[in-house]
């Protein structure tokens, strides 16, 4: 049993790594899903289409999945996007981890960590290479446990929990490296990003997103101190485009977060799609979503890889539905510029500059007597994964549209940590389906409600799977954005949905609270 | 399995322990392991389906909160997408007030200047390590004069840096320290002081009062801290306020100042005034902690074959929509390209006033409202 593992587990990371050229971009695993995206290009699109938009009303519940079969005994909310290979589905809540069979939703192991503290806001599932399983901890560790029966290997600290650091992202292996990113967003302390070597958890490289002083991209704060202090979070797992060797990362926001008096500048690299050279951590090309942000829109949604024409040149493509309301096609060869358009109407930026990066417009930064801004702090998306779908050409994101007021509380001329913030807001929420080429919303369909945070799947069905604010999973037709089928889960989905085929037989999982739901199309 | 077995045990043991104890004064202390639970009380329930559904019970019992402070927590989780109904939001507040008051982020009793570190409990909204040291605020006032006489000339008034002098709230001596250990180990090596004396002179019980002060300067830039208000909204214009009001805002087609608004500007503080005029559907808090009443969404539903039925909106989405009607009774309906559905919100004009409003106006407003007492 192990060596079969071992070998499919191999196998399915060989495809990834080694000979994921553009063609095999567009054809990841089906019987797996080895990585929080289900490949290194962050489409969560899928091949499979046994269920599919003329079937799917046939769509039936297959296992139900409760942690702690109490339900309460571990709170919050499956906020991982589980990762499957050789059958066997991984996932986490903060602190613990779970390995379920695939098929049936029935419990294999359950590990737990015991923890020193940090912050438990959620934590977005494992990394698997081999036969060994990765997580973060809230306390700043790195975990590899056993796949086959959850015992630890090893653990290695990551990050300073004094400094208020946490560990919630997902690690991404990618060749001999593990990806791991950090989290904090209390007190103003530098983001990195670190690649640890998947036997011994050892530091092969560490990316600062703070340049230091004399390095390009300094001139962009008022000073050192500034710069070392500076955030950019990362939050969300790392893409990957193995022909160039590049990995593609959403950096999160400039710190001191709403008060930015004291850090005038751009703040590179904060709020930034960058390049970085898998094997060495250098940076090849950087692209600033929100310069010298004010509001928290973390540039880290997931950078989405694809090929496709753009200007009537096919190109190796990078898409971003940003957290300040802007749509970004880039060259991901060099990071040049192709679209940037608003996926929801805002009113922070006065137009967008000769790179395609918005221009900040400074009334609509946080002010003392208040600033009425949209997106609100949470964003036209956040961290919950969008889609492509190759088939139509769609980029879809469930996007939310909402105003707040944005102060200043602290007016220092040195304001440090959260000396300001937003309050109150309206907000609406819809499914925008974006045509790459252009950024234009081809289709958009509007919830009743708002606050929805769900990741989105597309498939070759002619399918997306997305959440409503009321609680509903629905497949709509990717096409036209009809809803076809739909399932009240009692819980707002938490997580990205995923798809696999097991068996002849193609399941669709999503996790809902602390309920992971297994659908399975039966029927033909 | 062993690995599933012990820590079933441990959970346990720990669930055992917190429902012993009452959580103002939790000792040992709360380890931060995710399975903290919200108090028993009356309300838990609606308290762990409202919350529960984004986040466990740690991030909210971190930190305890006045009936004001609660509400705006929950007015800021309402806009960040947390589902109830007006009724379960008010349990909540009622839940967390009563539950979680503010003497529950009181120090505790360790206050010992310089002892060795004391497991506490968190005082930080879920961030940082679970042996976080407790800031005692009388050592801290006596940490304050300690750091007036030797330390704020360079390090400045709120020891964030000046000139040369490094900024201590962004300091590893001071984040790692706990009661002085840190601290007192660096003043040891010699460094400058204001009077000239020498550093390592400082006594234990005056190393450990300044690492509670320097540890309550930490704090007060944390979301929780005490820069967090708003400072004045009272910026505007009352006569553009007034002149808006009747002409271009077009506020006086539903409003009137001597009628429904008569006495606003005594209702609310005018940061909450500016709140509710710009988000009147939201949760809101008038002068003294009561909910502000909010007028519910209306919906007619007309069925192919049938009359229609008015009433209060209970929920609608793409595939049902639920009502109850003036006499409290409740109708639902699967929605189908027959079934017409019109819905009704009283502050449909307020939500499209949002892409219109330029920040001069709301401010000038605010200055005009203010003036209704």
């Amino acid at each position: 049993m192990l060596k079969q593992f071992l070998c499919v587990v191999a196998t399915a990371m060989t495809l990834i790594a080694q000979s994921l050229d553009s063609a095999k971009l567009l054809q990841p695993p089906t019987d797996s899903w080895p990585t929080y995206n289900g490949d290194y290009s962050g489409r969560r699109f899928s091949t499979l289409s046994k269920i599919n938009s003329s079937n799917v009303g046939a769509l039936s519940l297959g296992w139900v999945y409760r942690i702690g079969s109490g339900g309460a005994a571990f709170g919050g909310a499956i906020k991982a996007t589980p990762v499957v290979v050789d059958g066997v589905m991984y996932f986490t809540i903060p602190d613990h981890v779970w390995a379920i069979d695939a098929r049936t939703g029935r419990e294999i192991w359950q590990y737990s960590w015991q923890s020193k503290g940090g912050e438990h806001i959620g934590n977005r599932g494992v990394g698997v290479y081999g036969k060994w399983l990765y997580f973060e901890t809230p306390d700043c560790n790195l975990v590899s446990l056993n796949l086959n029966d959850g015992k630890e290997r090893w653990h290695k600290s990551i990050c300073d929990l004094d400094q208020m650091y946490f560990g919630s992202v997902a690690p991404v292996v990618m060749k001999n490296h593990v990806i791991v990113g950090v989290s904090g967003d209390d007190l103003d302390i530098p983001g990195y990003l670190e690649s640890r070597d998947p036997e011994t958890g050892e530091l092969q490289w560490h990316w600062s997103v703070m340049p230091k002083p004399g390095e390009p991209g300094s001139e962009t704060w008022p000073n050192a101190e500034a710069m070392a202090h500076g955030g950019g979070m990362t939050w969300v797992p790392s893409t990957y485009d193995p022909e160039l060797n590049l990995l593609y990362l959403g950096t999160g926001n400039p710190q001191p977060v709403i008060a930015g008096k004291a850090r005038q500048g751009e703040n590179l690299y904060t709020e930034s799609i960058v390049a970085l050279d898998l094997d060495t951590g250098k940076m090849k090309w950087h692209f600033q979503s929100s310069p010298h942000d004010t509001h928290d829109w973390d540039a880290v949604q997931t950078p989405v890889l694809f090929d496709g024409d753009v200007n009537g040149a096919k190109r190796k493509l990078l898409a971003q539905a940003s957290r300040n309301g802007y749509f970004f096609v880039l060259d991901r060869t060099n990071g040049k510029n192709l679209v940037s358009k608003e996926f929801v109407k805002t009113n922070w930026a006065k137009g967008v500059d000769s790179k395609g990066q918005p221009i900040p417009n400074p009334a609509k930064e946080p002010q003392i007597d208040g600033a009425l801004v949209t997106p609100n702090q949470g964003g036209a998306a956040n961290w919950p994964p969008p889609s492509f779908s190759p088939q139509t050409g769609l980029f879809y994101i469930n996007a939310s549209r909402g105003f707040s007021v944005y102060y200043i509380y602290d007016d220092d001329d040195k304001p440090e940590g959260w000396g300001g913030n937003d309050k109150g807001g309206w907000a609406e929420a819809m499914l925008q389906a974006i045509d790459y080429k252009t950024g234009a919303v081809r289709w958009s369909h509007k919830w009743e409600g708002s606050g929805i945070r769900s990741g989105v799947l597309s498939t070759a069905g002619n399918l997306v799977f997305a959440c409503d604010p009321s609680n509903n999973l629905i497949a709509l037709d990717a096409t036209i954005g009809k809803p076809l089928w739909h399932v009240n889960l009692g819980n707002a989905m938490s997580n990205g949905p995923i798809t696999y085929e097991l068996d002849g037989k193609q399941y669709l999982v999503v996790g809902a609270g602390d309920t992971m739901f297994g659908f399975i199309m039966n029927g033909k | 399995m062993s690995v599933s077995a012990g820590i079933v045990q441990s959970t346990a043991i720990l669930l055992a322990a917190l429902s012993c104890a009452p959580l103002v004064d939790a000792q040992p202390p709360r380890p931060s392991t995710g399975t903290a639970q919200f108090p028993d009380a009356p309300g838990k329930d609606v308290v762990q389906k409202v919350c529960g559904a984004c986040h466990g019970a740690e991030v909210t019992i971190a930190k305890g909160r006045t009936r004001q402070q609660w509400g705006e927590v929950i007015a800021s989780m309402v806009a960040r997408g947390a589902k109830g109904t007006d009724q379960e939001f008010a349990q909540v507040l009622d839940y967390l007030t009563k539950n979680l008051p503010v003497e529950a982020n009181a120090p505790g009793p360790s206050a010992v200047a310089a002892g060795p570190a004391l497991p506490v409990r968190r005082q930080t909204p879920g961030a940082g390590p679970a042996d976080v040291q407790v800031v005692d605020t009388a050592a801290a006032d006596r940490g304050k004069t300690v750091y007036i006489a030797e330390c704020i000339t360079c390090h400045g008034q709120k020891a964030r840096g000046k000139d040369d002098a490094p900024d201590l709230v962004r300091s590893l001596v001071i984040l790692h320290d706990r009661y002085g250990n840190s601290i007192g180990a660096f003043l040891k090596k010699g460094h400058p002081t204001q009077s000239g004396r020498p550093s390592a002179s400082l006594k234990e019980t005056e190393v450990g009062d300044l690492s509670h002060f320097l540890h309550q300067r930490v704090a007060d830039t944390l979301r929780s801290g005490p820069y967090s208000k708003v400072i004045n909204v009272m910026t505007g214009d009352a006569k553009a306020g007034s002149l808006y009001f009747s002409g271009a805002g077009k506020c006086n087609v539903c409003h009137s100042p001597t009628r429904d608004l008569a006495g606003i500007g005594s209702k609310y503080d005018p940061p909450t005034l500016q709140q509710r005029f710009l988000f009147p559907g939201g949760i809101g808090f008038v002068r003294g902690g009561g909910v502000a009443r909010t007028r519910p969404v209306m919906v007619t539903v007309t069925p192919p074959s049938g009359k229609s039925v008015t009433g209060v909106l209970d929920k609608i989405d793409d595939f049902s929509v639920s009502l109850r009607d003036a006499g409290g009774e409740y109708h639902a309906y699967e929605r189908t390209p027959q079934l017409k559905v019109v819905k009704d919100d009283p502050y449909a004009a307020h939500h499209e006033l949002l892409d219109r409003y330029t920040d001069k106006n709301i401010h000038d407003v605010i200055a005009y409202l203010a003036t209704l007492k």
